[in-house]
């Protein structure tokens, strides 16, 4: 992410949470929190507390932060913050916790003269993580028909041609689903782990050589050693823990969507 | 395989199914899409830690460190470069591309206590890293990367503290400091569990093979063997390695180093060069009158004492002065009180100090700022009165100061003085690269010593040509000692590398 693309983050961040930009440069903005988003990134449980204890008149934080220092000039007080830092982290962590159910319907003309029908589908985002002294990480986008449970993949890419609203339509007719959305999302869950399973797993099994020589190396220092010291056992613990193969299926975010 | 996954998002979403709580934005769950993916680690190989550091450009001899260690070495690995190539960016992005795969959350980094704020300092502003330095009754517990000193660690309550925490990756600077597996320290370092592991020297054998045996072992035990098999294949006598190729490759799989000449970058040169010293007639005297009292007192046949002694008479009187004086104190017979106080007497006497005076003729010939390193303190008061009473300036530096002052003498030596005088302890963690001028007044017996020292000005930086002077006493115990110099360079460069002129440009062959 160059400092643009930060820059433009930010903005679109601040203002999809309601909180107003007081000034927008092409190199920092200030901002002024709302309440909810004061409690979520400023780590001050205590004054909130406090404030809300005593009946107090809440003053949220102002922001200021940088997202390109070399353009910087004058004095401005702020945060410098880009790709990496940990501000910016916070921000895509409470992007996530924002961001992590929807419902959307597709905008339909209202001039049509029949009633249009909207089919249901659930539709999840999964993040796959491989695990050994090594890491790899995949997206896959399921999505699943509410109706006829068919299956379907980059379902986010099909969304992204599609136009959501988050309002349901009085003229439009909602089907309702044959198959309940927590059903669907076992099924998803089911697909995700085939996936997994029909993945290529090589990288398993070099770690597990990896894991297997480091192993033998320790065998050999200890060889022939009777009462076997504290540290041997902690190292082949170390080595578990280094090489063993681990897989991570993670949700991102999903939600349920009503379209053609 | 284990499947790790979790039942949180299904019951979040039943609660908005229920209407318990309210659907989210849809511009926020696009931007979180996107974010994931672009974040995404597609590749077990390849680094990801450099497109999150802005404020650095990593070198590519460094980044080819880090990739090295991570894929081929399984993040266990000696980093050995030279000094001054830059080790702790190196430690830095292997340390950071962990926390970003996820692979670590919590490191140790343990540092001679004078390199503390240097750390924190370049993990925190170079890598944002949040690196804390350790302080008493901190909570380990509430501070994922931690850097603190080798001796706080080592010491109860520190190190039971430290055990009790389960640290996915220890890193350790100047780990030469663990050559010796009889210390508190290398039992220490051995009672931790080390998943991932980064042991730090430019200096990983520095008087025998063993040494290297020994940090091998921290890290890998069994890699080279254990002690027994070691000894019989490596080394009949310390010196004498057989199996040079065969040693050389196996240490090569858990330690990287890269010399000045392969990274790339342009080096300007080491004149390296021994100034060969003759002593006065009066210093002579004075200096085979002390070699003789082993045959007079038996409060000087002790090896180590007469070695002490010769080397300082080699140095300056009043370092000899200091040792002579408490020596007498133990002597019981009145006749060899006697005889050592004319010793005494006579060496206060000296008019002449033939090495201050040749420091001071290379100092004047530089014209520019110059370096000097001791290794006594009294040697470093004296040369400052000397050279002072030359109308040269000079500032003192060693070790033990704090970082204030390290910065203040510094500074002062950059802006004001033209000679700086270090002792032995003030040899790591100061860059002057403005300075191209270094002395060795007094030759260590470890080679790595120099090399540390001649690294303070010859590194990435350095515009000039950097001239290093070792200086030598005919006739004299530093004879022996540039002997032995050449005999240890031999064995390091057998072992590890070959490494840069530290004692002269044209290598002795053995």
């Amino acid at each position: 992410m160059f400092p643009n693309q930060v820059h433009g983050y930010l903005l679109k961040f601040f203002n999809e949470n309601n909180c107003p930009i007081l000034t927008n440069t092409d190199h920092y903005i200030t901002v002024q929190l709302t309440v909810d988003m004061d409690k979520k990134i400023m780590n001050r449980p205590f004054y909130w507390r406090y404030l809300e204890s005593t009946d107090g008149v809440p003053d949220p934080a102002q922001l200021t932060f940088i997202t390109d220092q070399n353009k910087l000039d004058g004095a401005i007080k702020g945060e410098v913050i880009h790709f990496g830092s940990p501000r910016l982290n916070q921000l895509f962590q409470a992007t996530k916790e924002l961001g992590a159910f929807v419902q959307m319907f597709e905008r339909v003309s209202d001039k049509f003269e029949s009633r249009p029908i909207l089919t249901p589908w659930l539709g999840v985002n999964y993040k796959i993580s491989y695990y050994s002294d090594q890491t790899k990480e995949m997206l896959y986008s399921l999505g699943i028909n509410l109706m006829t449970g068919h299956l379907t993949d980059d379902f986010q890419e099909l969304l992204s041609r599609v136009d959501l609203v988050s309002i349901r339509s009085e003229y439009v007719f909602h089907l309702p689903y044959i198959i309940k959305p927590i059903r669907a999302l076992e099924r998803l869950d089911t697909a995700i782990e085939n996936i997994v399973q029909q993945d290529d797993h090589t990288w398993a099994e070099e770690a597990k050589r990896r894991w297997q020589k480091d192993l033998e190396v320790l065998e050999y220092f200890y060889e022939g050693v009777e009462n076997k010291p504290e540290c041997y056992e902690m190292e082949k613990k170390a080595l578990e823990e280094q090489y063993a193969a681990r897989i991570k299926i993670e949700v991102i975010n999903g939600g349920l969507f009503y379209m053609k | 395989m284990i499947i790790e996954r979790s039942t949180e998002w299904k019951e979040g979403l039943v609660n908005r199914l229920e209407n318990i709580e309210p659907w989210d934005n849809w511009t926020l769950y696009k931007m979180c899409y996107e974010i994931v993916n672009d974040n995404l680690i597609t590749e077990f190989s390849g680094l990801q830690s450099p497109k999150y550091l802005p404020n650095l450009t990593p070198l590519s001899h460094q980044l080819e460190v880090a990739e090295t260690v991570i894929e081929r070495m399984n993040g266990k690995a000696i980093l050995a470069d030279e000094v001054g190539l830059g080790k702790t960016i190196e430690a830095g992005l292997i340390l950071k591309e962990y926390l970003i795969r996820g692979l670590v959350k919590k490191a140790l980094i343990l540092a001679p206590a004078s390199l503390i704020n240097q750390w924190v300092e370049e993990l925190n502003y170079k890598f944002y890293i949040p690196a804390i330095p350790y302080k008493k009754n901190y909570q380990l517990d509430h501070y994922d990367v931690v850097v603190m000193s080798m001796d706080t660690a080592k010491k109860s309550p520190h190190k039971e503290l430290i055990y009790a925490q389960d640290y996915d990756m220890i890193i350790i600077d100047e780990a030469h400091k663990l050559k010796n597996h009889k210390t508190k320290i290398y039992e220490f370092v051995q009672g931790l569990k080390k998943k991932f592991c980064l042991l730090l020297t430019a200096t990983p054998v520095q008087n025998d093979v063993f040494e290297l045996f020994y940090l091998i072992s921290l890290l890998k035990p069994g890699h080279l063997g254990n002690y027994e098999t070691f000894q019989s294949s490596f080394s009949a006598s310390k010196h004498n390695l057989e199996h040079d190729e065969y040693l050389r490759e196996l240490v090569n799989q858990v330690m990287v180093r890269n010399r000045r000449q392969d990274t790339g970058i342009e080096w300007t040169n080491r004149r390296v060069q021994i100034i060969p010293i003759q002593f006065s007639e009066a210093e002579k005297e004075v200096y085979d009158l002390i070699l003789d009292l082993k045959n007079i007192s038996p409060v000087f046949s002790g090896a180590f004492s007469m070695i002490t002694l010769q080397k300082e008479m080699c140095s300056s009187k009043e370092a000899t002065a200091l040792t002579l004086e408490k020596m007498r104190e133990k002597c019981e017979n009145p006749d060899e009180m006697d005889h050592v106080n004319e010793i005494i007497q006579k060496l206060m006497g000296l008019e002449i100090n033939s090495k201050a005076e040749k420091a001071y003729e290379i100092i004047s010939q530089a014209n520019d700022k110059v370096i000097i390193f001791t290794e006594y303190r009294a040697s470093q008061t004296y040369l400052q009165w000397y050279l002072n009473s030359k109308g040269i300036t000079s500032v003192l530096f060693n070790g033990k100061f704090n970082k204030n002052k390290r910065d203040w003498m510094k500074r002062l030596f950059k802006e004001q003085a033209q000679v700086l005088i270090a002792t032995e302890s003030g040899g790591e963690g100061i860059n002057l690269q403005f300075c191209h001028h270094v002395i060795n007044y007094d030759l260590p017996w470890n080679p790595m010593k120099l090399e540390q020292r001649i690294g303070r000005v010859h590194r990435l930086g350095q515009e000039h040509d950097v001239h290093i002077y070792n200086l030598a006493i005919d006739n004299t115990i530093e004879k022996d000692i540039l002997d032995l110099l050449y005999v240890k360079i031999d064995v390091f460069e057998k072992v590890v590398g070959d490494l840069d002129d530290i004692l002269s440009t044209y290598k002795k062959t053995i």
